[in-house]
């Protein structure tokens, strides 16, 4: 076969392409570099020549940022709150998903559309009554609050994903599993759980991002210093040390490593789930 | 007794087996923790602020009931909503073209097989996955007026007289803040509409080259067309999250200078928690009609695009 799909853009002239290639990978890469860079260098020599390689490199910027500028509390409160919020919301979605799938029941649709609904909301729509609720039950300014608002605001996207993929699982292996005398949470944990993990692992990864990043509900619902998760300590630093550009970078490169890391050895994993939502 | 095992076997949906139905108590158990949590921190709260819209909540618990007083103030005694709304619809607007036209371009640039495209693609991506408070950071000090790129790039370009304090004047202030935002999200289109392109059928793109089809009319009349639910899917996409946008105004300029870069979702944030007002009320009017609004608005880009598409055929 001759034809190929692309060879009619090919045939337009290389130079212009491979220009505007050029050019949009410094744009999207450079800045990260930049920071990177800065990341490892002092406030000092930052000011002296903002652009300059990190010579020598000042590694112990990591650990000063960890332990005297709180970073390490900042990350470790991120890591709580996010693994714990992604554990529930994945097994509490799942099982929900699971339930519209699997099963004909009355109210099935209106179940199903209750959930989704979640989808259209608006964080603004719920964050100032939120605010009025946790304070009600004294979780404001707690990390479990937090926890529990941020499983309930990702089951939408999570049920949606997950419903999607395990209603495509063939009915035959159910009725198979019944006949076989499995109970109904065994077919759970044992047929749709490993058939549909694939879809369950990109759940894990945008809830994982999402939440990782997630600034709105945090910035509202919590206050305390020691609480604060990734985000939050990021913009507290910044806004407080606006002069310390080299410290605030290195805050910035602890924030990002994570995500950096995985992407790096998980890229097409990590695409397929922020994009998962919206590519069908 | 038989007529019921006959029917059993013959159809397997009535039989005792079937995998299809659950008795109430196993349909509660799957379904109650995820509706205990959603109800109780998703869909309670929504009610809540619809219902706290009609009052003014002060601390201390003191409520009034004011009807539809703070719609009423909100529509016609509050310019500085009315200058969020018009700088929100302008960055919704401009942003929602640019990610559609510019992730349409790239995606294009990577099916046209650049050289390195799978690497490009993952690089492209990158900033996809960083927080609102990073990108927001990092482009603060990329518009630093005195050590920032965009300055230092002008100069070395030899533009040195164009040399803006961006972040720092009303004029340029939600165009710079729209440039970041388009560095993070651009790579989120490009991908979507990438998966899109590769879906397309070959034989059709290569009917077109048999035919002697120039590449923009190809692009113009075979590919776009043929992307249309994926440019629909992406306008509404992007279309929300612009209307709501917050994190990354909040971070680079926190409304300023001069209201120039204040949207819906940073004024009811300072009204709610910011302003002495501290009423609640207020702002929850304001996130009601804004919801309001925007439902609106995605019911008419579908029924428009479902339209042409009956046009069409």
């Amino acid at each position: 076969m001759t034809l190929t799909t692309g060879s009619g853009f090919a045939q337009v002239r290389r130079l212009p392409l491979v220009l505007f290639v050029v050019i949009y990978t410094v744009v999207t890469g450079g800045p990260l570099l930049w920071v990177a860079m800065m990341s490892l260098r002092t406030t000092t020599e930052i000011f002296k020549n903002p652009y300059g390689f990190p010579s020598p490199v000042h590694w112990e910027k990591f650990a000063d940022a960890w332990t005297k500028s709180n970073y390490g509390t900042y990350f470790w409160n991120s890591t709580i709150v996010v693994v714990i919020a992604v554990l529930l919301v994945t097994v509490v979605g799942a099982m929900a998903a699971h339930c519209l799938a699997r099963y004909t029941f009355r109210g099935n649709r209106l179940v199903r559309f209750a959930i989704l609904t979640g989808l259209v909301l608006p964080p603004q729509l719920v964050i100032l009554a939120l605010f009025q609720i946790l304070l009600d039950i004294h979780l404001y300014n707690t990390l479990t609050g937090l926890i529990l608002v941020y499983v309930a605001t990702h089951i939408a996207i999570t049920v949606y994903i997950l419903e999607g993929f395990f209603a495509q699982i063939p009915q035959d292996l159910f009725d198979a599993a019944r006949m076989d005398g499995y109970s109904d949470f065994e077919i759970f944990w044992r047929v749709t759980m490993p058939i549909g993990a694939p879809a369950i692992f990109t759940t894990v990864t945008l809830n994982f991002i999402v939440l990782w990043n997630e600034f709105l509900f945090a910035v509202v619902l919590l206050t305390d210093d020691n609480k604060r998760t990734l985000p939050l300590g990021l913009m507290h630093f910044t806004g407080s040390h606006q002069l310390d550009v080299g410290m605030a970078a290195t805050g910035l490169m602890i924030a990002m490593l994570p995500v950096v890391v995985i992407y790096a050895f998980f890229s097409e994993t990590m695409i397929k789930g922020m994009t998962a939502g919206a590519v069908r | 007794m038989f007529a019921r095992a006959a029917r059993a076997l013959r159809d397997p949906g009535s039989s005792t087996i079937d995998a299809r139905r659950a008795s109430l108590g196993i349909l509660a158990a799957f379904l109650a923790p995820a509706l205990l949590i959603y109800a109780g921190f998703t869909i309670y709260p929504v009610i809540r602020t619809f219902y706290n819209a009609f009052f003014t909540i002060k601390p201390q618990g003191v409520v009034d009931f004011v009807g539809f007083g703070n719609f009423t103030a909100l529509l016609f005694a509050d310019p500085t909503f009315w200058k969020a709304v018009t700088n929100t619809a302008l960055f919704t607007i401009v942003a929602t073209i640019v990610d559609v036209i510019g992730g349409l371009l790239l995606a294009l640039v990577l099916f046209a097989r650049a050289p390195l495209a799978p690497l490009l693609r993952v690089v492209w991506f990158t900033p996809v996955l960083m927080s609102y408070v990073v990108v927001g950071i990092i482009w603060v000090w990329m518009y630093d007026y005195d050590w920032g790129l965009a300055n230092a790039t002008l100069r070395w370009l030899g533009l040195g007289g164009w040399e803006q304090s961006w972040l720092g004047q009303p004029s340029t202030a939600l165009w710079s803040v729209l440039a970041a935002h388009e560095w993070k999200w651009l790579g989120f289109n490009m991908i979507v509409f990438l998966a899109a392109l590769h879906a397309l059928p070959g034989e059709v793109l290569g009917a077109a080259e048999l035919d002697n089809c120039g590449w923009l009319a190809k692009l113009v009349y075979i590919i776009v067309p043929m992307l249309r639910t994926t440019v629909v899917n992406l306008t509404v996409l992007s279309f929300i999250g612009k209307m709501m946008v917050f994190d990354l105004i909040w971070v680079m300029t926190g409304g300023g200078p001069l209201w120039a870069t204040e949207t819906v979702s940073t004024y009811v944030y300072k009204r709610a928690f910011e302003w002495n007002t501290f009423d609640l009320g207020y702002p929850s009017a304001i996130a009601v009609l804004w919801f309001i609004i925007i439902l609106a608005f995605i019911a008419i880009i579908t029924r428009v695009f479902r339209q042409r598409d009956k046009l069409e055929f």
